[in-house]
């Protein structure tokens, strides 16, 4: 066949759809009906790329991802790192300049994050690896990786950090340097955090977000910022602290075994400690990881935080810093001290159910800050996160690493249109608002589609999140014990409470009448809060619609990490700690896999 | 075989055009509608409603056709000797969108794959028809009803969109992408109920529906995680052939004796979950409260949404999953139960409301308790069938009513006192369209003998009274038992007996009862209806001066909607100086057309404000619906008068029920059996159904025509107490408000509360509180005096002169194999005294290197005492007592439990 024609056959959709969204928008700017063209074809295209059933069109590389794309994770840490440090010489008053540096840096991290869909995913291993020594007089590596965890994730902070800082510089006026500066290091540290897997390197990238964060707070924040900005940095702080005391534990324990100094999570990966030491160190990495969740009873700071943060600030603490507790816990909680991760998390799910689920969204239901409320939203739903977490099943798992994208997205859609409301009035009170959708139709529109993902509709990415990993919780047989059912019905009741209150929201802010003379003139949606807010509404149906998607390359990872943790577990923990023989060196395997069963 | 169809069954793409079009008609009317105009809209959404109408007729046709080709095959088969069978599997056509989600089933191994995949048989094939049909009318009507909102293309981007997700859910093929619909269906319900916003209360009677389903929806979640988990699928077929998962005992309560465990089997606990989530959606007892508050929503969301398709979904899925629903007669029991109160209850409310579409939704709950009786009892195709005729009666009810509205609404601008029966009467003589066809409708659900409702309400009571659910497993037992008795030594046979003592089943007098409920709500059915019918259209009519001399507009042909499509605002002024004329007929039209603007648009408010007191000067009389509105009634009046014959089971006229034979015989084969000589009885139990129909109406008749009203307010003034409680409801919504929703409320205040003063309390307050106590404790020390300071130097000084002076006698022990060492803390000026217990102690104390250390063994199981005095430089002495036990390695074992075996690799 021809193949102009084969090109169109194959892009049809994309075309069909750009057509489309080049007659959307009313207003007659080419400038807006060609971005919304492209968005909309990008979309359609994102989809049938990367659609699991698609043909391969070009033949698998025989190379390996560490060879076809090296050192693509570091380019992934440094180039926000690298892009704030050399922000630093620009001029202060160029604001423009400013602007459109930071946005060109996270552009670049953008497209740098477009390699990773072209990685092979390789079953029960890191797709990519780079380890290089980093301090050899104490065992200090600089080794990163990227398995079917941390990949969305990275994908999710480098789309949602443009977006925040996008939408920012409508309502940030003032330091504006310092405020994207931030913003870059933020970013660099929290890839780095999800990539590192040397001990050192990990507490270092960790401990590196809390502090622009604390700037974003504390300097760009509303009213009683100073306050929530050390509350956040006391919380958070303290758990680092034990979870510092219990790395350097178990990195000296290693070198008294051992003889030699490591600091990484493959090496420790080997010690088998006694329970009793398992407990203590799991609890000093555990509080760390939930008080970042946060779970019920150390989510306080957390309505304090968002509230009083930036819009931008918000965005970006509930939909990706958040969720590196979430991640940490499986990846380094979980990843070294197995026999204690089984034996309280059955517990510790009864606590996500009841203390997170249930109680977040009885919280929400009384707030009358919007933001606040939205902030305990995210405690009801980090619950859900959390008890697929502890449920341990491939599907609860796969659903969580799901939601934490989910909530991501739509969370930060939330915080963004709250922002949006905040900008004109300067007060989230509900009782000042009521009858806005008259006013302000697209933004009520948005609004809704963001509320109903949040409250779990199907055919939107909150119900696919939320169905993984309920029915995880209740076909998991062993690992919540005998409450498994029950906690999944309270994670369902939960479905119940959060209808109540979002719904309560989108009445209280949009329906009703118009009666507060102060909201008769309100602007709908800007072309900058549009322009933000497209991709994460089309990625609410797209993940809703093709959640295979995302969920395909993640099971390559997480079952045989499951797999992996029953075995470890199976082993009875030890009298006094032991280490491991290391596996001998990994030698390549040429032979496949042997055949599965039937698919 | 294939020639007669057209593409191919199992890649009926068709089923893309039937759920397409009206997803393209949403989105075109959301997106482009509003600048596009009204007229651009109105074509839109009736050419989608009619391309999805044909696409359904077109594909029914051909399920027929491939039906009977089965039919034909079955026949052969039975001819040539074969197993003779009624019916065989259910015809299907099905057609794969794409692959939605996989999930990973258990701990390890397979996966559990959810398709959006869609499927048309039997059952869904006339839901569908029903759905499109009734659709396209009542798009059709909406287009003039609607015809002055601002809101037109938002209306019909709802509507459509509503018709899509009723579409999901009927063709979905499988359980999720139902509940995909089911949500969906409930959210445009949400959309459509609040669609005039700017009301607090419509807004509030939206999110009480969407609450009130998602509490079903529990139910729901629930049901289908048990399928999955008994059944190890989700999928219709996956369900039916993995259904004897289900007969599995859970056990609830665990006891110490297991006999006295409390079990249930895993299909009544699916079933009774599944219910909740049936009596959410299809308004039952007790989650119904949110469907009379809906009627907020425009009428033709009413008349699409809340009686003729989305409330009957619950049906729709019980009547899916009908073999899971008969495995457990006592689940069977209780949907039976909850119909048959439902029916009963909303009837008796029905009776005393005078809002006309109030009366309507009691009416609509009323009947979907029938329809749960029916399928409550095994009758499920007769169920169906009164899914099938109630969309037609109630649509035509719900649209007739909105004629009447509409009307009404030319000169009472208030949404209230429009639809209040008492501002009606004689409109008969105004609205002779309307009222044949609401006449029609009002005889059909009222049970006038050979209406369409006739057949399927007294079909239900019927099989209400003859049918029997036993567990599908009885026969057999009985068999068994049957054998037994002739040859006592088949070894199974105890435990036949035993089995069969087990298996549940409604007590004898059930079915008389249910009955006699039944019989009772009919009757109060044909009183309300007539009721309605006398106070609405008979009598005089009341709502403003009539002028005597005003032009009839009595032909829906030749009133016209007008479709202004300009500026609101500018649209709404012109009304206002239109209406000063008065008695122009076409003016009248205008006028009414206006209210729905009227009653959201503010600015169009205040043009109508001086309306509202002119009832009492002579104006036009109330006019007929325009053709577009006319006409869908007219024809849904006409089914609803003949659609009966398509399961008259009396006149042995049943292709309906032939048509959905093999959907249902299965279960209806193993399950349902009629009592013994209930054949016989089929003519002589119709007469109380009759005479409920003449009782009621003819009740009807002497209270309000002959009695002119007199008895009944007689009677309310007799027991005030009785009227003013079914007024209100029997207060359930209060009692509810009181219950549930004050005690959800206490909940969340009391977290609310402890999340502030108990957790952030301690955590956050006291933590920090406690520091800057001990902060301002410290600080006292820091004051820079100087002799306070010399104080500390001094107090310190003493303490370590004090620790000092005493001897410490410490030990650090080290073990290697069975040798222990014991080291002694060096001190200044310290001579040591060892007794290793051996006899040998010494006695005199020592000192240097030597006497710091000893060593010995000790053998397992063995303890040894170890004394060590210690004397310092100031002669004092001190003597410290070790033990040392030297215990055997317990053998390695493991503490915890361990989440089963390890799954096999691969998957």
């Amino acid at each position: 066949m021809n193949p102009a024609l084969l090109t169109f056959q194959k892009l049809w959709p994309a075309l069909a759809a750009g057509t489309v969204g080049a007659f959307v928008p009313r207003r007659s700017s080419r400038v807006e009906r060609l971005g919304i063209a492209l968005a909309a074809a990008a979309c359609v295209l994102f989809v049938t790329m990367l659609w699991p059933d698609a043909v391969a069109t070009e033949p698998a590389s025989t190379l390996s991802n560490a060879e076809r794309f090296p050192h693509l994770l570091s380019w992934l840490v440094f180039i926000p790192i690298v892009g704030g440090a050399l922000m630093l010489f620009a001029p202060r008053q160029a604001t423009k300049t400013v602007q459109w540096l930071t946005l060109g840096i996270m552009g670049a991290e953008l497209v740098a994050t477009l390699f990773l869909f072209k990685l092979t995913p390789t079953e029960g291993k890191y797709w990519i690896e780079e380890s290089t020594p980093w301090i050899e007089t104490f065992g200090i590596r600089y080794h990163i990786a990227l398995d079917g965890f941390s990949y969305w994730l990275i994908v999710l902070t480098s789309v949602l950090t443009p977006i925040a800082t996008y939408v920012s510089f409508g309502s940030i006026k003032t330091r504006l340097k310092d405020f994207c500066i931030a913003f870059l290091f933020l970013q660099g540290a929290m890839v780095g955090s999800l990539v590192a897997l040397d001990l050192f390197l990990f507490y270092v990238m960790w401990e590196l977000m809390l502090v622009p964060m604390y700037i974003l707070i504390g300097v760009f924040g509303s009213t009683d910022r100073v306050r929530a900005a050390i509350k956040f940095f006391l919380f958070t702080m303290a758990g680092s602290m034990l979870m510092l005391a219990a790395i350097l534990f178990v990195v000296l324990k290693y070198k008294a075994l051992t003889g030699e100094m490591s600091w990484d999570l493959n090496d420790l990966q080997r010690l088998n400690f006694p329970l009793t030491t398992q407990r203590w160190l799991f609890w000093g990495f555990a509080i760390a990881f939930l008080i970042k969740v946060p779970m019920f009873p150390v989510h306080t700071w957390l309505p304090d935080a968002h509230t009083n943060a930036p819009t931008g600030g918000s965005i970006i603490l509930a939909a990706v810093m958040l969720k590196l507790g979430c991640y940490g816990y499986i990846r380094f909680a979980m990843g070294l001290f197995p026999h204690a991760a089984h034996v309280y998390g059955a517990t510790l799910a009864g606590v996500a159910v009841v203390g997170g689920i249930l109680y977040g969204a009885l919280c929400a239901m009384k707030q009358n800050d919007v933001k606040r409320l939205v902030a305990y939203s995210s405690v009801s739903h980090l619950g859900y996160v959390m008890l697929g977490i502890f449920s341990r099943n491939p599907a609860s798992m796969e659903g969580a690493v799901l939601q934490m994208v989910n909530h991501g997205i739509s969370t930060g859609a939330l915080f963004l249109l709250v922002g949006v409301v905040y900008d004109r009035r300067h007060t989230r009170d509900l009782a000042e608002f009521g009858g806005l959708a008259k006013v302000m139709p697209w933004y009520a529109a948005v609004f809704l589609v963001v509320t109903f993902s949040s409250i779990g509709l199907p055919g939107t990415n909150g119900f696919v999140g939320e169905w993984l990993i309920m029915s995880g919780a209740v076909l998991s047989k062993g690992t919540l014990g005998q409450w498994g059912r029950s906690q999944a019905m309270g994670a369902a009741l939960g479905v119940i409470l959060g209808a109540v209150y979002m719904l309560t929201v989108a009445q209280k802010m949009f329906f009703g009448p118009l009666d507060n003379p102060k909201n008769r003139k309100l602007p709908d949606l800007t072309r900058r809060e549009g322009i933000a807010l497209a991709p994460l509404v089309v990625l609410i149906f797209v993940i809703g619609l093709f959640p295979r998607i995302f969920t395909e390359p993640m099971h390559v990872t997480i079952e045989p990490w499951i797999r992996d943790f029953n075995a470890r577990v199976e082993v009875p923990p030890v009298e006094l700690a032991t280490v491991a023989p290391k596996p001998a060196a990994p030698t390549p395997t040429p032979v496949p896999a042997p055949a599965q069963g039937g698919e | 075989m294939e020639h007669h169809l057209l593409f191919q069954p199992d890649d009926w793409t068709p089923l893309a055009w039937i759920l397409g079009a009206p997803l393209f008609g949403a989105f075109f009317n959301g997106i482009f509608g509003k600048r596009l105009g009204k007229n651009a809209v109105r074509i839109m959404s009736i050419a989608v409603m009619a391309v999805a109408f044909a696409a359904a007729l077109l594909t029914f046709f051909q399920l027929r056709e491939m039906r009977h080709l089965g039919d034909a095959a079955l026949a052969a088969a039975s001819a040539k000797g074969g197993t003779p069978a009624e019916f065989g599997e259910p015809t299907r056509f099905t057609w794969l969108a794409w692959k939605w989600l996989s999930m990973p089933s258990g701990d390890g191994g397979g996966r559990l794959g959810i398709d959006a995949k869609f499927m048309v048989d039997e059952l869904s094939g006339v839901m569908m028809l029903v759905v499109t049909g009734i659709g396209f009318l009542i798009h059709l009507y909406s287009t003039s009803y609607m015809a002055k909102d601002p809101g037109y293309h938002r209306f019909f981007a709802y509507l459509n969109l509503f018709c899509f997700a009723m579409l999901v859910l009927i063709l979905g093929a499988n359980m999720p992408l139902l509940f995909v619909g089911w949500e969906g269906v409930g959210l445009c319900s949400y959309l459509l109920i609040g669609f005039w916003f700017d009301k607090e209360a419509n807004a509030s009677a939206g999110r009480k529906a969407f609450v009130a389903n998602r509490i079903g929806d529990v139910g729901m979640i629930g049901g289908m995680f048990l399928l999955a988990y008994y059944t190890g699928a989700l999928d219709w077929d996956g369900i039916s052939h993995n259904s004897q998962g289900l007969l599995q005992k859970i056990t609830l309560i665990q006891r110490a004796d297991p006999t006295k465990n409390v079990t249930v089997s895993a299909a009544t606990l699916t079933g009774l979950a599944l219910l909740l989530g049936c009596s959410g959606k299809s308004a039952q007892i007790p989650l119904y409260v949110w469907l009379p508050d809906a009627m907020a929503g425009p009428t033709p969301v009413s008349a699409l949404i809340h009686a003729a398709t989305m409330v009957t979904s619950g049906l729709y899925l019980i009547c899916r999953l009908n073999l899971v629903f008969t495995f457990s007669p006592f689940a069977m029991a209780v949907v039976a139960c909850v119909g048959a109160a439902t029916a009963l209850f909303a009837a008796t409310i029905g009776l005393v409301q005078n809002d006309i579409k109030k009366v309507l939704a009691y009416s609509t709950v009323s009947q979907l308790g029938f329809m749960f009786l029916g399928v409550g009892t095994g009758a499920f195709a007769m169920g169906f069938f009164h899914v099938f005729t109630h969309a037609f009666f109630k649509a035509a009810l719900f649209l007739g009513s909105g004629s009447v509205i509409h009307a009404m609404h030319a000169k009472i601008h208030d949404d209230v006192k429009s639809q209040d029966m008492r501002q009606m009467g004689g409109l008969k003589k105004f609205m002779p369209w309307t009222y044949l066809s609401m006449g029609a409708a009002t005889l059909a659900i009222a049970g006038m003998p050979l209406f369409s409702g006739f057949f399927s309400k007294d079909g239900i009571l019927f099989h209400a009274y003859a049918n029997r659910v036993v567990h599908p497993f009885k026969h057999t037992a009985e068999r068994l038992v049957e054998l037994c008795a002739k040859n006592p030594k088949i070894p199974a046979c105890s435990q036949a007996q035993a089995q069969l003592a087990q298996y549940w089943e409604a007590p004898s007098w059930f079915g008389t009862v249910l009955f006699a409920v039944g019989v009772l709500a009919a009757t109060m059915t044909a009183f309300y209806m007539f009721r309605l019918m006398f106070m609405t259209f008979w009598g005089e009519f009341k709502g403003w001066a009539v002028d005597a001399h005003a032009p009839l507009a009595v032909d829906p042909f030749q009133n016209e909607e007008p479709l202004v499509d300009e500026p609101e605002a500018a649209d709404a002024h012109g009304h206002g100086d239109d209406h000063e004329h008065g008695d122009d007929a076409h003016d009248a039209h205008d006028a009414h057309s206006a209210h729905a603007e009227g009653a959201h648009a503010e600015d169009a408010h205040d043009d109508h404000g001086h309306h509202h007191e002119d009832l009492t000067t002579p104006s036009a009389p109330p006019a007929e619906a325009p053709w577009t509105m006319a006409v869908p009634v007219a024809i849904l009046a006409v089914f609803a008068v003949f659609a009966g014959l398509l399961y008259a089971e009396p006149l042995h006229l049943e292709p309906l029920g032939h048509w959905l034979g093999p959907v249902f015989h299965e279960a209806s084969h193993a399950s349902v059996r009629f009592k013994e000589g209930a054949e016989k009885l089929e003519i002589p139990l119709m007469i109380p159904g009759i005479l409920a129909f003449v009782v009621g109406s003819g009740l009807a008749w002497f209270f309000y025509v002959k009695g002119e009203g007199k008895i009944p307010a007689d009677l309310a003034t007799a027991w005030p107490r009785l009227h003013r409680a079914a007024l209100n409801k029997w207060y359930v919504d209060e009692i509810y408000d009181a219950t549930v929703i004050e005690g959800t409320d206490a909940l969340a205040d009391g977290a609310a509360l402890m999340d502030t003063w108990v957790v952030d309390g301690i955590i956050a307050k006291l933590t920090s509180a406690l520091a800057s106590g001990f902060g301002a404790v410290l600080r006292a020390f820091q004051n820079g005096v100087v002799h306070v300071y010399a104080a500390g130097i001094a107090i310190g000084a003493l303490g370590l002169f004090v620790f000092f002076g005493r001897p410490h006698a410490d030990v650090v022990t080290t073990k290697t194999g069975d040798q222990y060492v014991l080291e002694a803390t060096p001190g200044l000026g310290y001579e040591y005294k060892w007794d290793l217990g051996d006899g040998k102690a010494d006695q005199q104390y020592t000192t240097g290197e030597a006497a710091l250390k000893r060593s010995f063994t000790v053998k397992q199981d063995e303890t040894k005492k170890v004394k060590l005095a210690v004397k310092n430089a100031f002669g004092r002495e001190v003597v410290r007592e070790v033990q040392i036990s030297n215990p055997k390695p317990a053998p390695s074992s493991s503490a915890l439990g361990l989440p089963g075996a390890p799954p096999p690799a691969g998957h």
